[in-house]
C-alpha cells in the first residue's frame, strides 16, 4: 500500500536529466546559430571584399583611360584636328626665378626668389 | 524460461555489439585507416588554392611618361558541370561574351570543366554581366581576374618597348616577347600570391573555411633613358620621310654621348604592340640592332682615328688622291671627284675613298682590324634589348687583297645601325665608347628607387685630341664645300658623316639601283648633347639622287633642329643658312656637285 502511494518516478534524477538535455540542447542551438552567424558575415564578407575588387578594377580601369586619353599622341592626334590648340606665352607673362642660393648668415639654401618682373 | 530470456538477451545484445563493432571498424577504416586518402578526394572537390594576381609593372620614360600599363579585364571561363540553367545562360551571357547562343549552348554540351569563352572582358561589362548571373541565380560561368597591356602612344616606341604575348600558344599565361617587355620580364612580372579555399557544391568560395593565404608582389616600374618628347619628334619626322621617300627600311637613332643614353630609337616599318599579333614579323624586328648593313663612308671615322691614333698620319700629312682613279690590288678604285693632295681633314670633308684606302694601307691590316675592334664593331653593343646581333667583321686571315682598301670605306664590313650611332658618339665623347642602354632605374610599384643603373664607359678609343681632330673635320662636312651641306641647322655647329653604299643583293653581288644612304652627326658640336643617326634603306628617288648628303641628311637637319628646341640647347651662331625643309627642296634645287657621297 505504501509503495503504491509512492510516486515511483525519482523527481530529482529526472529534472538533473532533463536540465542537462535542456542545457545541450540550447548549446546545440547556439552553436549552430553562431556557425550560422559565422556564414552569413563571411558571405558578407566576401560582398565587400568583390566590391572592393571591382571598385579598385574600375579605378584602375579609368586610370588607363586616363592615360590614353593624356598621352602624347592622343594630345598630338586632337592638336592635329583642331580639339585643342598651344597659344604663345608672352614675353611679359614670364616670370624668372633666380636659383636656390645658400643664405649668407645659416648656409642654409634658401627658396629660389623672383629674379625680374617684367610689368 | 528464465534461461531461455536471458539466453535471448544475450543474442540482442551480442547483435548490437557486432553492429556497433562493424560501425566502429567502418568509422576506423575511414577516419584513420583511409584518411589521407579521403582528406586529398575532399580538397580536389572543394578545396583550391585561388592565385592572387600581381599587376604587372609599367614602364615610363624619362620624365615618369607611362608608355604601358596593365588594365585589368576579366577571363570568361564556363564549366559546363556547374551549368544549372544551360538556355538561359546562353542568352544572358551571349551579348556581353560577343557569341551566339548556340554557340555558347554547344560548349555546354561538350561538358568541359574549363573553356575560355572571352579572354578579355572589359571590367565594366564583366560587373554587369555578373550581377545578372547573380539576380537570375545562374551557375557555371566563372569571371576570372586577367589584365591586358596597353601602350598609350600606339606605335610609338614600339620596338622599345616590345609586346606581350604567349610563349606557348595552348597555355593562357603570356609574357614579354620583345624589347623591354621581354628583356625585364622578371622585374616587371612580379609575382602571383595565393588563398588557399573551399567551396561548396554550387562553386562559391566558403569564406569560413579560408587558409592561409599569401599576397602578391606587383611588379616593378622600369624606367626608360628615353624621352618621348624626342621619340615623337623623330617618329614625326622619319613618317613623313617615308611617305616622300617610300623606303624598304627606315632607322633614326638619338644618343646622349656621354652616357651612353638612348634618347629615341624608331624604325619602318613599324607595329601597335597592342596588335602585335596581327603584325608581320618584318614590321616586329628592331631594325637598328637586328639589321646589318655595310655602313658606308660614316665609317671613315674609323680609318681617320686609328691613322691619326697610331701616328701614321698627323695634322700636316698629305695623301695623294690619286686624281680619282687609284689601281690596287687588280682593281680600280674611284672617288666621285678627282683630288690631288689632301690632309686627313680633307679627305673627311670630301669623303675620298682613295684617301680613306691609303691611310687604311698605311696602317696595315692588323692595326686597322684593332681599331675596329675596339670601336665596338663585330661584338654586341651590349644594349640592354634582346636580338642584338654583331654584325659581320671577318678576321684579318679572311681577307683578301682588296679587303683593306674597301674596309675604311665602309665596305667589306657589315654593321647595326646602333654600332654606327656608338662609334660616332665615341668621336663626340672624346674618344670613350659608352655602352648603349634603354633602361636607366627600376622602381618599386610606389615610386621607390631600387636600381639605379649608372652609365658605363666601355673603353677609351683613342684620345681625346685624336678625337677633337676628327670631330673638328666633321664640323666641316656640313659647311659648304662637305657633302652634307643639307644637314646644317641654323645657330649650331653641326658634325657629322654622310654614307652612301650599294646594297647588298642576297643572291651574291650588290643591286645597281639599290642604295643604303645614312647621316651620322652630332650636335652642338663644341659640346654634343646627342648624336642622331638617319638610315634610309633604298629610298625611292630619281636616280643619281640617292646620296646620304641629299637623302638622310636632310631629315637629320629636322630632326636635330626641333630637338635642339626641345632640350632648350642655346644657339652659338647667327642662324644664316635657311633649314632645309623637305628633301624635295634639295631635289627642286638639283644636285649640288658637291653635296654628295
Amino acid at each position: 500500500m505504501s509503495s503504491a502511494a509512492t510516486n515511483p518516478l525519482a523527481v530529482a534524477p529526472l529534472v538533473r536529466w532533463v536540465v542537462a538535455a535542456l542545457f545541450l540542447c540550447a548549446y546545440g542551438l547556439v552553436f549552430v546559430h553562431v556557425k550560422h552567424e559565422q556564414h552569413r558575415l563571411g558571405e558578407g564578407l566576401r560582398q565587400v571584399e568583390r566590391k572592393l575588387a571591382d571598385e579598385r578594377a574600375l579605378n584602375e580601369v579609368l586610370l588607363a583611360r586616363i592615360t590614353t586619353l593624356s598621352s602624347r599622341a592622343e594630345l598630338q592626334r586632337r592638336l592635329r584636328e583642331g580639339f585643342i590648340s598651344l597659344r604663345e606665352i608672352p614675353q611679359s607673362s614670364l616670370a624668372v626665378l633666380a636659383p636656390a642660393s645658400e643664405g649668407v648668415v645659416t648656409g642654409l639654401a634658401q627658396a629660389p626668389s623672383l629674379e625680374a618682373r617684367v610689368p | 524460461m528464465r534461461l531461455k530470456t536471458r539466453h535471448r538477451v544475450a543474442i540482442v545484445c551480442s547483435g548490437a555489439c557486432l553492429l556497433f563493432s562493424l560501425y566502429s571498424w567502418r568509422l576506423v577504416d575511414l577516419q584513420v585507416a583511409r584518411h589521407r586518402e579521403f582528406v586529398r578526394e575532399a580538397a580536389e572537390k572543394h578545396s583550391r588554392k585561388e592565385p592572387i594576381l600581381a599587376r604587372r609593372g609599367m614602364i615610363v620614360d624619362r620624365n615618369g611618361e607611362i608608355l604601358a600599363a596593365s588594365v585589368p579585364v576579366r577571363r570568361a571561363v564556363l564549366d559546363a558541370t556547374q551549368v544549372n540553367s544551360p538556355g538561359r545562360l546562353a542568352e544572358v551571357a551571349a551579348p556581353f561574351l560577343g557569341m551566339e547562343p548556340g554557340d555558347i549552348l554547344a560548349e555546354i554540351a561538350t561538358g568541359t570543366q574549363y573553356k575560355v569563352l572571352s579572354r578579355c572582358l572589359p571590367e565594366e561589362r564583366a560587373i554587369e554581366l555578373r550581377r545578372l548571373l547573380i539576380g537570375e541565380r545562374l551557375r557555371g560561368l566563372r569571371l576570372l581576374e586577367d589584365s591586358q597591356r596597353v601602350y598609350p602612344n600606339g606605335p610609338l616606341l614600339c620596338h622599345v618597348l616590345g609586346y606581350l604575348g604567349p610563349r606557348d600558344p595552348a597555355k593562357p599565361e603570356v609574357e614579354g616577347l620583345e624589347g623591354v617587355e621581354s628583356a625585364f620580364e622578371a622585374e616587371l612580372r612580379g609575382r602571383d600570391g595565393f588563398r588557399l579555399i573551399e567551396k561548396d557544391r554550387t562553386g562559391r568560395e566558403i569564406v569560413l573555411y579560408r587558409g592561409a593565404e599569401e599576397g602578391p608582389r606587383h611588379g616593378n616600374t622600369v624606367e626608360l633613358t628615353l624621352d618621348m618628347g624626342l621619340q615623337a619628334i623623330v617618329e614625326e619626322e622619319l613618317d613623313a620621310s617615308c611617305a616622300e621617300l617610300n623606303p624598304d627600311v627606315a632607322v633614326v637613332i638619338l644618343v646622349e654621348p656621354k652616357t651612353g643614353d638612348i634618347l629615341a630609337l624608331a624604325n619602318r616599318p613599324n607595329y601597335d604592340p597592342g596588335r602585335a599579333g596581327s603584325a608581320t614579323a618584318e614590321s616586329r624586328k628592331n631594325r637598328a640592332i637586328m639589321d646589318v648593313v655595310e655602313p658606308g663612308s660614316t665609317f671613315k671615322i674609323v680609318v681617320s682615328a686609328a691613322a691619326l691614333a697610331e701616328g701614321v698620319v698627323n695634322d700636316k700629312t698629305l695623301i695623294h688622291c690619286e686624281n680619282g682613279r687609284y689601281y690596287y690590288g687588280g682593281a680600280v678604285l674611284r672617288d666621285v671627284h678627282g683630288y690631288g693632295s689632301m690632309g686627313v681633314h680633307d679627305i673627311l670633308v670630301k669623303s675620298s675613298n682613295i684617301g680613306s684606302a691609303k691611310m687604311g694601307l698605311m696602317l696595315g691590316p692588323e692595326k686597322f682590324y684593332g681599331y675596329v675592334r675596339l670601336f665596338g664593331f663585330g661584338e654586341r653593343t651590349g644594349i640592354d634589348l634582346p636580338g642584338e646581333v654583331r654584325g659581320i667583321l671577318r678576321s684579318v686571315s679572311q681577307w683578301d687583297r682588296l679587303t683593306i682598301t674597301r674596309m675604311p670605306m665602309g665596305h667589306a664590313i657589315s654593321t647595326t645601325p646602333l654600332q654606327i650611332a656608338m662609334a660616332m658618339a665615341a668621336i663626340a665623347n672624346d674618344g670613350a665608347l659608352m655602352r648603349p642602354r634603354v633602361v636607366r632605374a627600376i622602381r618599386s610599384p610606389d615610386g621607390r628607387e631600387i636600381e639605379r643603373r649608372e652609365p658605363q664607359m666601355v673603353r677609351q678609343v683613342v684620345s681625346p685630341e685624336v678625337a677633337r681632330f676628327v670631330g673638328n673635320a666633321l664640323r666641316a662636312v656640313t659647311k659648304p664645300g662637305g657633302t652634307a651641306k643639307l644637314a646644317a641647322v641654323p645657330g649650331f655647329e653641326v658634325a657629322g658623316k654622310t654614307g652612301t653604299a650599294q646594297k647588298v643583293n642576297p643572291r651574291g653581288g650588290y643591286h645597281s639601283d639599290k642604295y643604303v644612304v645614312s647621316f651620322v652627326g652630332y650636335l652642338p658640336a663644341e659640346d654634343p648633347a646627342f648624336v642622331g643617326l638617319v638610315m634610309i634603306d633604298n629610298a625611292k628617288v630619281a636616280p643619281g639622287l640617292n646620296y646620304g648628303g641629299l637623302v638622310a641628311a636632310p631629315i637629320f637637319a629636322r630632326i636635330a633642329e626641333k630637338a635642339a628646341r626641345y632640350l632648350n640647347l642655346v644657339p652659338v651662331q647667327r642662324a644664316e643658312a635657311v633649314l632645309p625643309l623637305a628633301f624635295s627642296g634639295a631635289r627642286d634645287g638639283g644636285r649640288p656637285p658637291e653635296a654628295v657621297q
